[in-house]
């Protein structure tokens, strides 16, 4: 039995968790956390002995779905070109109102997604998001406090057109 | 220490409680005097619990069993195993060339058929139509004229007009031996027949006339001027009259 597995095996409901509010799929979530583990697997002997797993295993993550992510995009501009048409919908959602804290979070964008949930619900400290992003720690705190505002406005729904306010 | 009146840093840092106890009491202090910095900061803890809760959820997913770690090692293991049998049969492979590399070759090459390239052209270009003409005739341009550019003193293209075939378009290709081409003839019905002209190939040299069928097509197929040429069409479709030359 490994050391490392059964730390894993504990963080896997954590890793999962973030990859849905990244990817919005269940699916493609656990092929994300599973490539995770198999990235985490792989790398262990490397790792410097420093440092909460949960936040590498964050990081990996995190980075296997921005890479992803990018290959997906260039291939729908490839497909795009080819074809001569754009797949991608304007999303709808982002003009819709927020019901509830859950909707007004699945519309901040990748990385605001990331820093909540790092920061509110995993209480990751800032010096932690500061080595997974590789930015200072000012710049989590700034971006930290911009993702906080746009949840905010989701939440209270000011998004809405400002159009229609004045029409009031 | 925190200086007061607070920064929006030292407000979020208050939030997420990564301020020390001594400031976090001092900014309690400061706050329960301004209720409108009070009233957003209790808004942004309400977001945070409210995020905390919602996405609780989602810790209580049913287990997926492809994500054990210990089944992920055994797979990774797998794959290397499996690495280092494609490296051991490579090196096998690598010491026997040594001595019998080149009979190896000689026996283990298929014996080339005559005229596969154009058979393997017709299926490109004239059944999956993947690749645009580099030729089309159009408001009489002349076939014949755009060929000659290619193919000095090569045959001429064979008149198929009198089972319905016309010429309708031409595609350049490359062979190891040099250029090659073929002609698509289109009769009303749709129905296709491509002519081929290639150098001759290093092995089958000049091709004694002949013809052949696979994979759903026919080759009739012959030599002169310099070049191999072939006829090709789906073998369900009658084959053009054996044509003379």
């Amino acid at each position: 039995m490994h050391a490392l597995d059964e730390q894993l095996r504990e963080l896997i409901p954590r890793l999962r968790r973030f990859a849905v509010s990244l990817t919005r799929n269940a699916s493609s979530a656990d092929d994300l956390v599973q490539s995770t583990l198999e990235r985490a697997i792989t790398r262990w002997a490397d790792k410097r002995l420093e440092g909460d797993v949960r936040a590498w295993l964050f990081s990996i993550l995190y980075r296997q779905f921005l890479d992803a992510h990018r290959r997906t995009r260039r291939y729908a501009r490839m497909l795009e070109f080819f074809t001569g048409r754009d797949d991608a919908q304007p999303s709808v959602e982002r003009t819709v109102i927020a019901q509830s804290t859950l909707q007004a979070f699945d519309q901040l964008n990748t990385e605001q997604r990331a820093l909540l949930l790092w920061v509110s619900v995993e209480g990751l400290s800032y010096k932690e998001v500061a080595e997974i992003l590789e930015v200072p720690v000012g710049t989590v705190m700034s971006r930290l406090s911009r993702a906080r505002q746009a949840l905010r406005q989701l939440s209270d729904g000011e998004i809405a057109s400002p159009s229609l306010r004045r029409l009031k | 220490m925190i200086s007061l009146p607070p920064s929006e840093r030292d407000l979020h840092a208050y939030v997420d409680h990564q301020l020390l106890e001594s400031d976090r009491r001092v900014l309690e202090t400061w706050l329960a005097a301004h209720p409108d910095v009070a009233a957003q900061v209790h808004a942004w803890q309400q977001d945070a619990q409210l995020l905390r809760a919602s996405l609780g959820g989602a810790l209580q997913q049913p287990a997926n069993p492809d994500l054990d770690p210990a089944l992920i090692r055994q797979r990774i293991q797998q794959r290397s195993r499996r690495h280092w049998a494609t490296a051991a049969v490579l090196l096998v492979a690598v010491s026997l060339g040594g001595v019998g590399g080149w009979q190896a070759r000689e026996a283990t090459q298929p014996p080339l058929l005559p005229m596969a390239d154009a058979m393997q052209a017709f299926r490109l270009f004239a059944q999956d139509g993947i690749m645009p003409a580099d030729y089309n005739v159009q408001d009489g341009g002349n076939m014949q004229a755009w060929l000659d550019r290619y193919f000095n003193q090569a045959h001429r293209l064979p008149d198929l007009s009198a089972a319905g075939f016309t010429p309708v378009s031409g595609r350049l290709l490359t062979t190891e031996q040099g250029a090659a081409a073929m002609v698509l003839y289109q009769d009303a019905q749709g129905r296709r027949i491509s002519f081929y002209i290639r150098p001759p190939g290093p092995e089958n040299g000049f091709l004694p006339r002949g013809s052949r069928s696979a994979d759903g097509l026919q080759a009739q197929y012959w030599s002169g001027a310099g070049y191999n040429y072939a006829v090709v069409s789906p073998a369900d479709q009658p084959a053009p009259p054996m044509l003379k030359f």
